[in-house]
């Protein structure tokens, strides 16, 4: 077992305020782009904009569950608390992207396509995705020995990294009916080249962002766990002692 | 025979020696599911054909009956912590997994060898001729079924919510059987030829070695303490 070293966070630490500041004045360059550079799309119209949070989100989202599920595999392997830390640190952040891509897509369906929700493959893969999400949270509170909650959120993290492609396979066999990629085609990208300028450095800023929250957070969740931990020796070391009323103090 | 063989049959034998003398997991799901086919009857307007939405009534009822089994599935390991003296055992943790697994896939098909004919009784289905080609499908559904179904239920039975807890875990992940199970039931209901179920019958087998060996793997992780 790998020992825990303390003295790491406050590189960590560093690392999270730059990586916060980069991504802060990247996002505020996207939306400047988004609101006063790119031109309006010419058949979908201004509602095309959100497309430019819309699809980053869906990245980081996707890119969340990666890591999850490296950081569940590495931990049943090496059973390392570092990496089920970062697992529960990335699924949070996952968790929110899902729910931010879930709120900008029907947004923008109800007026693109006319209807708030279709059962098309990639709705359905991140709504899926958003409910493997929830389940890993509820798993982990409802499991009373800490440890145990955390092989099994890995457990899950696993099959669910291996579920989503054949959930992906399986609806895309039923049907689809997504808008096709109109960036990334080998003929090149069709688009004006202010919209691919505007999506590129979305991308960007929003890739800083999750890596900025993620160290953020992993921050705060090692903090938690020494904190426990520093209480748990505590309680052991110092001796029972009731009060008058038989309360443990 | 090995010993991992015969240490996989120890495992589900010990779980149907147990079902076959309380009956409690059969009976439940039987008396489920028949009643979810009374209420489909009448949830439904009396102008829908039973016959074009069988795949779909079907597999909502074994999804939903099956996992009625599950939770009980490991109740007698629960109980005096009996979990703890398989453990100790010299018992691969994977045969665990297997002997537990085929012990829910057979009593998982024994209650789709009712709910089968119920619905066609109820809902004028003609189970006649297609019924090869809809055992297979049912086989191969019920396996992958079976294999997350086993390890997860492994996972619910060590948490708080208990039994609530699997459907939650379970139903996103289980999608992709139920998908190519109810279509595959339905065209082949309708009287479409077996032939051209082929390419879901591939991917619900693929599922099915995915899902087993998969669910060997971890299985380890989720039982030790």
């Amino acid at each position: 077992m790998t020992e825990v070293q303390t003295d790491s966070l406050a590189s960590t630490r560093r690392w999270a305020i730059g990586l916060s500041l980069a991504a802060a004045a990247g996002v505020l360059a996207t939306l400047w782009m988004v609101f006063f550079y790119v031109p309006t799309e010419s058949t979908m119209g201004v509602v095309q904009r959100i497309f430019y949070v819309h699809v980053p989100s869906a990245w980081n989202a996707f890119l969340a569950f990666v890591i999850v599920a490296l950081c569940s595999l590495g931990y049943l392997w090496l059973h390392d608390d570092r990496l089920d830390a970062i697992a529960v640190s990335a699924a949070e952040i996952g968790v929110i992207f899902t729910t931010i891509v879930l709120t900008t897509g029907p947004l923008w369906a109800s007026i693109a396509w006319g209807a708030w929700w279709v059962w098309d493959p990639r709705l359905t893969l991140t709504l899926l995705l958003w409910f493997i999400y929830v389940g890993y949270f509820m798993l982990r509170g409802a499991t009373e020995n800490p440890e145990r909650g955390k092989r099994f959120a890995a457990v899950l993290g696993i099959v669910g990294a291996i579920d989503i492609p054949l959930i992906h396979l399986s609806v895309l066999w039923f049907r689809s009916q997504h808008p096709k990629p109109v960036i990334l085609k080998p003929e090149g990208p069709t688009a004006d080249p202010r919209i691919v300028q505007t999506l590129l450095l979305g991308f960007l800023s929003f890739t800083l962002l999750f890596f900025a929250l993620l160290l953020l957070r992993y921050g705060v969740e090692r903090m938690r766990r020494s904190v426990e931990a520093l209480r748990y020796r505590q309680a052991m070391d110092s001796p029972v002692t009731h009060d008058s009323q038989g309360v443990y103090r | 025979m090995s010993a991992f063989v015969r240490q996989v049959l120890a495992i589900a034998g010990k779980d149907l020696t147990l079902e076959a003398r309380s009956r409690e997991r059969l009976v439940s799901m039987l008396t489920f599911a028949v009643l979810v086919a009374v209420i489909f009857s009448f949830a439904l307007d009396p102008t829908v054909r039973g016959r074009s939405i069988a795949g779909a009534m079907l597999w909502v009822t074994v999804i939903f009956a099956g996992m009625l089994g599950l939770g009980r599935s490991f109740a007698s390991e629960r109980e005096q912590d009996a979990l703890l003296g398989l453990l100790l055992a010299p018992l691969d943790r994977s045969a665990l997994f297997l002997g537990k697994f085929l012990a829910n896939l057979l009593i998982l098909l024994v209650t789709e060898l009712v709910i089968f004919p119920v619905y066609a009784l109820f809902f004028q289905l003609p189970l006649g001729r297609g019924v090869g080609g809809l055992a297979l499908v049912v086989l191969l559904a019920s396996v992958g079924f079976m294999a997350l179904g086993t390890l997860f239920s492994a996972v619910a039975a060590h948490t708080r919510l208990g039994e609530t807890m699997l459907p939650i875990l379970l139903l996103p992940l289980l999608l992709p059987v139920v998908i190519f199970a109810a279509s595959a039931t339905q065209h082949l209901l309708i009287g479409r030829p077996l032939a051209e179920q082929a390419s879901a019958l591939r991917m619900l087998l693929a599922f099915d070695v995915i899902f087993v060996v998969v669910g060997a793997l971890v299985f380890g992780a989720v039982v030790e303490e």
